[in-house]
């Protein structure tokens, strides 16, 4: 019993970090119909900010987070308004190039200046844990979790209550009324896109805490949020949290009770099944259906 | 669901253009003096030898330290004027290029050495592009000296053109065993392994299993996860109920990693301590784990302890100051093995006075030689006979040598993380 509870307990944690991994894909897929194949780069270059910033200064990497966060979000912002959004228009395949290029380059780019060693981000505090007899919590993936669950509660609440929000959500909507309406599309979606990568990077602080990196490792993050988003459903912002859990919960299940090499295309069986059952994902709507493409 | 569909399908066409572009890899410098000149034809000026390495990808790490080790050893061999063939200096020559950490890769780039005329190979990193290149290196008639392979399959198919100086995979884990057995007082009595599911870490825990039960340890079946997981902690959860005494590890660095840190988080604290295959002596693990790497045992191919010496590299304990001196940081047993491999066609260009294929493959077969390495003399199957491992523990942060106890540079500490 304290076994699966330990299970249990760990795959809600990795869940919520998942989560936080994948709420920018999710964000940007949602609203603007790019795949970002860079994602998992933005999360490399997170850890590696946030890495950089402690060996220099020694900041805690749950305040590096958000130097993290602001760096990408800088980054982003541009990357959209004056390389994306160039070619928003035109067929899907063209932005899934243009992002899986930047991949190529953001990763070789890192490999050039931080070389491909493994890295941690060091603190006295994340692997310790507490607990009671079999059930032990590590603090690190404990705060990744709180973090995971905040940031996303606080994205629910700009895109849902604020102007900038209510912007980003009518502009996925419907692009031609939202510019009817006054609203600069192209500054609108350099803002999504931004504020997605900042997620990134703070998710990369996080996992630069609680495990290592390299910049080979950003390919798998990227795939991982691919699998997240569409698990969770596109165009609610609960929906990567959904999937980041049922995908942490179904891979620690899966370890504790098959043999630990099937829990990969555990993951996947899980989406597959979820495909067929709620073809618009865990908590999506039916989001599609009332959009206009221009 | 069209959006999704359509992406789907745009992903994939993104990764196979991807696969494609890495296909052609990276160009080089078509520069080629030819090592593949016929037997009577005059030595050339210089012996092109080709090296498909993982310089990208999820080996970049250990691919980067093989590349040093060959690099090391042509500065070394060119700085003495070149290998000394039938009366003339030859300069050694190595071409790189980038195989992406993909085996396939691997395979195709020493293809397309062989289609210009470079029939001298250095292998790339790991067991698994390993064996893809041999296959490539039996059928074109080249040679290939195996830095990195390990993989008892390797060496089981018959292949007389692929010579490896480092010890098989079944010795990686089993050497930690045999450290523990002669050395940990108390001795442990139950062992947990762990295992990542490549061919290689496969056959290193069957190794270590076998060796287990003949040293009378009780042996906890093995757990199992995905090559390259950063998540073992399912794993973990498993054996901590049976409270084994030691956890062994057969792995490569980012599994090796998370088991210490993981193993931490949930509290699993083997009485006696951990030992990894790989991982431990590679300079990241130190420094990646801070403390928590105090204690972990590990396996070396090399340690600066290792006796022997060669006309090139001098004694191990040159060859360490060598690196350090070159490359900024501590020897790492893969820079060693790299450098062994191209020593290994140094010595026998040396020997066979020539470097056509044929007559090389011959002298690298008959080579029996003491090096910077230990002693290198080949088998029938292509493995280096003399080579034994050695068992480090880190202490203080850093890698030292504990077994074989007499060349050792420091005592066992035991329990090793289990205090």
């Amino acid at each position: 019993m304290s076994s699966f509870l330990q299970a249990t307990l760990y795959g809600l944690l990795q869940g919520g970090l998942l989560a936080l991994i994948a709420a920018g894909f999710s964000l940007v897929w949602g609203v603007m119909n790019i795949v970002n194949l860079a994602h998992g780069s933005f999360v490399i270059l997170g850890a590696y900010v946030a890495w950089k910033l402690q060996s220099l200064t020694g900041v805690d990497p749950f305040l590096g987070m958000f130097a993290s966060a602001l760096a990408l979000f800088v980054l982003g912002y541009l990357v959209q308004r004056y390389v994306i959004n160039l070619v928003v228009n035109a067929p899907i395949f063209v932005t899934l190039l243009l992002t899986f290029g930047l991949d190529l380059l953001l990763v070789q780019g890192m490999n050039i200046v931080f070389s491909a060693d493994y890295r941690s981000i060091q603190t006295s505090y994340a692997s310790a844990n507490f607990g009671a007899g079999g059930v032990r919590l590590p603090y690190g993936r404990l705060f990744a979790f709180l973090v995971a669950v905040a940031v996303t509660l606080v994205l629910v609440a700009v895109v849902n209550r604020t102007r900038v929000g209510l912007s980003i959500t009518a502009t996925g909507m419907d692009r031609g009324a939202a510019r009817l309406m006054g609203i600069r599309a192209r500054h609108v979606y350099a803002l999504t896109f931004g504020i997605a990568a900042a997620l990134a990077g703070m998710a990369g602080a996080m996992v630069g805490t609680v495990g290592t990196f390299q910049p080979a490792d950003a390919a798998r993050y990227t795939l991982l949020s691919f699998v997240i988003a569409v698990l969770g459903g596109l165009g609610n912002m609960y929906g990567a949290m959904a999937g980041g859990l049922v995908i942490g919960l179904v891979e620690a299940w899966g370890g504790q009770y098959l043999p630990g090499t099937w829990v990969n295309a555990l993951a996947f069986l899980v989406l597959v099944l979820v495909l067929i059952f709620r073809p618009s994902g865990l908590v999506g709507k039916a989001y599609y259906a009332a959009r206009v493409e221009v | 669901m069209q959006t999704n569909r359509t992406a789907v399908l745009g992903i994939g066409a993104a990764l196979s253009l991807g696969l494609a572009l890495s296909g052609c890899g990276a160009k080089v410098a078509s520069s080629n003096a030819g090592s593949g000149s016929g037997g009577s034809a005059a030595v050339p000026d210089t012996l092109t030898v080709g090296a498909s390495m993982s310089l990208t990808g999820k080996l970049a790490r250990e691919g980067a330290l093989t590349k040093e080790g060959y690099s090391a050893c042509q500065d070394v061999v060119n700085a003495k004027g070149g290998i000394p063939v039938a009366g003339k200096k030859v300069k050694l020559n190595i071409q790189y290029q980038d195989d992406t950490s993909q085996p396939d890769t691997a395979a195709q780039l020493v293809d397309q050495f062989n289609d210009k005329g470079v029939k001298v190979i250095l292998s790339s990193y790991g067991s698994a592009s390993t064996e893809a290149q041999a296959a490539v290196v039996e059928r074109n008639g080249q040679l290939m000296l195996d830095s990195a392979g390990a993989d008892n399959k390797i060496f089981t198919k018959g292949y007389k053109r692929t010579f490896a100086v480092l010890s098989p995979a079944t010795e990686y884990a089993s050497s930690i065993i045999k450290a523990i057995g002669e050395l940990a007082k108390p001795r442990p009595k139950t062992i947990a392994f762990l295992s990542a599911d490549d061919g290689f870490s496969k056959t290193v825990t069957t190794g270590a299993v076998a060796e287990a039960k003949k040293e009378g340890f009780t042996v906890i079946p093995p757990e199992f996860f995905p090559n390259g997981a950063s998540d073992v902690s399912s794993s973990l959860t498993k054996i901590r109920s049976q409270h084994p005494d030691v956890i062994i590890g057969s792995v490569h660095l980012v599994e090796g990693i998370a088991i210490v840190k993981q193993a931490k988080e949930l509290g699993v604290t083997p009485s006696g301590g951990i030992g990894e295959t790989v991982a431990p002596p590679t300079p990241d693990f130190a420094k990646t784990l801070g403390p928590l790497a105090e204690g972990v045992l590990g396996s070396s191919q090399w340690t600066p302890q290792v006796k022997g010496q060669d006309a090139y590299f001098g004694t191990a304990q040159d060859y360490a100051n060598l690196i350090k001196s070159k490359f900024g940081h501590a020897p790492d047993y893969h820079d060693a093995e790299a450098s062994a491999a191209c020593l290994a066609i140094v010595l026998a260009a040396e020997k066979a006075g020539s470097t056509d294929v044929n007559k090389l493959r011959d002298a690298v077969a008959a080579l029996d030689t003491q090096s910077f390495f230990g002693r290198i003399k080949f088998d029938a199957s292509g493995q280096n006979i003399y080579k034994p491992m050695s068992v480090i523990q880190i202490q203080h942060g850093a890698s030292v040598d504990v077994w074989p106890a007499a060349d050792a540079a420091a005592k066992l500490v035991w329990p090793g993380t289990g205090k």
